[in-house]
């Protein structure tokens, strides 16, 4: 057999001593791959550098809203003269953009990138991470006098973020007109056509909302000073409820009829608009009807003794003021006071009517948008509104309510401090005057 | 390399790195705002080390290529190769935060997993193979001088069928008795004639076929059966000669699988040391890069 022939010392003839000297193509074939795997990533840096092409060393997709920054490095990556460093800058994002301070006493104040976070695809900038937001307010600490916000925030839900303000303990509804929920969703209430069941959005709609309301004013009652100072609150668009105005939502059935001679209301205006309006009603009507001047006096018949007819002639002005008294009386004491907190003068003058107070937003340091929630029956947020009696009930849902969708998790609705809160304070934004070009930008090449 | 309990260190103190880099990873990107980022301290700092890591295993093709530097074992080296390599994935990753980000972060991010796939794969691969080339190929010889041997194989062959006819002339000689010697010489031309073009059909094409397969001679089978209807056709003084070219044969098929075992064993590197190369130059073009941007 050939294998029991083959010794060490003729298995070691068989080799070529110099073989080493001639590289088998195995290590020839990795040499020059070894040589060309770098030569073309070489040749790739340095064809993306001759077409002016920087987008190579970018660290991700621009979000979407710098996409057409995309081939622009330089709008944002400033090099100064004779620096080596392009970092994008906060001069650089507030040159088109204007970042209003959070708070005046805020301790730490910080980069627009490091809660902007750019080249992180296609996502919205302002969706920014809860860190951004609890790397203060974890431990808020302020400079300057105390705060009065909740200092150990961790994230959204009822263990981690504190009770909204308008529900902790103490707080009551600040507003001064008297509403019975629960009275007005009542089935078979007095309408004023017939019986009717009220629904929520007979009164709650949005600022913008361009349906007839059920309840408003049929003869085109003006809005008065009054409610044009609470519709003033009215937030844009379709976000928030509209406050409730009189002339809007309660007219139609809460009428403010101050005589029988009179089919048309009272002004739903301050007392001084209101007596004016009725000495002038009843002047003219007087001016009309000069034979109820003479009014039948107090009947003083007695059984079996039968006693003429007594008459009594007021002058105009009399008649007028006896008239406008009982008005008043009227409307002070009861309608007004049916939904207003009236303050009657001791002295028989006019009376003073509480500020209605009627709470426009519930939570000035958050966000809502009702439009968001429209396919939500509107109790099953606001549970308390069909039972509620007392005008001092706040009606907000509490954020265990908010929670049961809001959570974290990827089968939740967004559960981050950016969906309801706002860092930069927009009252204070400053107007920026834009200097980039369409050209500048490549738009329309 | 084998991978035995000599690496414990090495898997050890990987192993911590590996678990003190992720106590480290996980809280700073729970709590980092807008998540990890390689900019950040701490994300730079994964950047630096997973680059250093690289950078040392890169250096091993140098330490072999200067193998007369007094700079430590080459075993340890190529431990630490092993390990700081592997160990530079998560370390990148970590830099990283996961995200792929632009087109040359993109490519380093696939050449590292690439180099590091392969060098994993390479170091399974050199863990059991060299076991089985012990087993299969007895006969190992150098990789590079396998084409050599195969001539010598070749030569040796064809000496021995040459030799066949001659020494199968001198035994019908010997035994010519009332037989013509034209008769004598006729038969003797037939015998070898079998075995010749056995050789020259089947064999030789076998053996100089460059590892080509082969339909009879490729399989130890099928050729322990060819040979042995060819040793019935053969006169018994042939036997022999028959069983040595059965043993080149055998001899062929070892360093066929010594060719095969060799590519699997070292073929990743051609993937693995070219890629190593690109990797550690764009790294190097990203640090500056990521610095001034």
């Amino acid at each position: 057999m050939a294998g029991a022939e083959r010794t060490t010392k003729k298995l070691a003839q068989r080799i070529d001593l110099n073989y080493f000297k001639r590289p088998h193509p195995f290590r020839r074939w990795r040499f020059w791959l070894s040589v060309t795997a770098p030569v073309l990533a070489v040749l790739w840096l340095a064809w993306c550098g001759l077409a002016g092409n920087q987008r190579v060393y970018s660290g991700g997709k621009l979000s979407s809203a710098h996409a057409v920054l995309v081939a622009r490095c330089n709008a944002c990556h400033v090099k100064a003269a004779g620096a080596f460093s392009a970092r994008a800058s906060d001069q650089a994002c507030l040159s088109c953009h204007d970042g209003p301070i959070h708070h005046a006493n805020q301790t730490f104040t910080p980069n627009c990138a490091s809660c902007h976070e750019e080249h992180q695809g296609r996502m919205q900038l302002a969706s920014t991470a809860d860190a951004s937001c609890t790397q203060c307010h974890l431990h808020l600490k302020t400079s300057g006098s105390p705060t009065k916000f909740v200092r150990n925030i961790r994230s959204f839900g009822s263990a981690a973020h504190p009770e909204f303000a308008a529900l902790r303990p103490g707080a009551i509804d600040p507003g001064t007109i008297k509403l019975n929920h629960a009275v007005h969703m009542k089935p078979n209430l007095a309408g004023p056509n017939g019986p009717v069941q009220m629904d929520c959005d007979n009164c709650h709609r949005a600022p913008t909302s361009n349906q007839a309301f059920r309840f408003d004013s049929a003869t085109g009652m003006p809005v008065t000073i009054a409610e044009k100072s609470q519709l003033s609150i009215a937030i844009s668009a379709r976000a928030y409820m509209a406050p409730v105005t009189y002339a809007k939502h309660c007219v139609a059935c809460h009428g403010l009829q101050f005589d029988k001679r009179f089919t048309e209301s009272a002004p739903h205006d301050t007392p001084q608009v209101i007596q004016a309006f009725l000495v002038q009603k009843f002047q003219q009507y007087i001016g009309g009807h000069s034979n109820e001047l003479r009014e039948p006096g107090p009947d003083r018949t007695l059984p079996q003794k039968p006693a003429p007819l007594s008459v009594r002639l007021l002058t105009r002005d009399q008649w007028v003021a006896e008239r406008v008294g009982e008005s008043e009386e009227l409307l002070w004491r009861k309608t007004c006071r049916q939904c207003h907190a009236l303050t009657l003068a001791a002295d028989g003058g006019l009376p003073t009517v509480a500020h209605s107070n009627i709470t426009a937003r519930w939570m000035p340091h958050a966000n809502f948008n009702h439009e968001r929630h429209q396919m939500l029956k509107c109790t099953e947020c606001h549970s308390g509104a069909l039972t509620s009696h007392e005008t001092a009930d706040i009606l907000l849902p509490g954020i265990r309510t908010c929670e049961k969708c809001h959570h974290s998790g990827a089968d939740a609705a967004e559960a981050r401090c950016f969906e309801c809160h706002t860092y930069h304070d927009w009252t204070k934004q400053k107007e920026v005057k834009g200097k980039l070009l369409l050209s500048g930008l490549g738009c329309g090449e | 390399m084998h991978i035995d309990h000599t690496h414990r260190k090495w898997f050890t103190a990987s192993l911590v790195i590996f678990g003190v880099a992720t106590a480290v990873y996980v809280p700073y990107a729970a709590h980092s705002p807008g998540g990890p980022r390689g900019g950040s301290t701490i994300g730079l700092a994964f950047g630096i080390i997973g680059s250093a890591f690289m950078a040392f295993a890169g250096l091993l093709s140098a330490r072999k290529n200067v193998p007369v530097w007094r700079l430590g074992r080459a075993q340890s080296w190529m431990r630490g190769h092993l390990w700081l390599g592997l160990l530079s994935l998560p370390l990148t990753f970590y830099h990283a935060g996961f995200r792929l980000g632009g087109p040359l972060t993109s490519v380093l991010l696939w050449l590292l997993i690439i180099v590091v796939a392969s060098g994993v794969f390479g170091a399974v691969i050199q863990h059991y193979l060299p076991r089985v080339m012990t087993l299969q190929v007895p006969g190992e010889t150098i990789f590079e001088q396998i084409d050599h041997v195969r001539e010598q194989l070749v030569a040796e062959a064809d000496r021995l069928v040459d030799g066949a006819e001659t020494a199968e002339g001198t035994r019908r000689d010997k035994a010519g008795g009332g037989v013509s010697l034209a008769m004598q010489s006729e038969v003797a031309v037939d015998e070898a004639a079998a075995l010749r073009n056995f050789y020259a059909r089947e064999m030789r094409a076998f053996l100089t076929s460059g590892g080509k397969r082969h339909p009879v001679l490729s399989d130890a089978d099928t050729a322990r059966s060819a040979f042995e209807g060819l040793r019935t056709l053969l006169p018994a003084e042939l036997h022999e000669m028959t069983q040595r070219l059965g043993a080149i044969c055998e001899e062929e098929r070892q360093l066929r699988r010594e060719s095969r075992i060799h590519h699997w064993l070292h073929g990743w590197l051609m993937m693995h040391i070219p890629l190593s190369f690109a990797l550690l130059l764009l790294g190097c073009v990203h640090a500056i890069t990521a610095l001034r941007y």
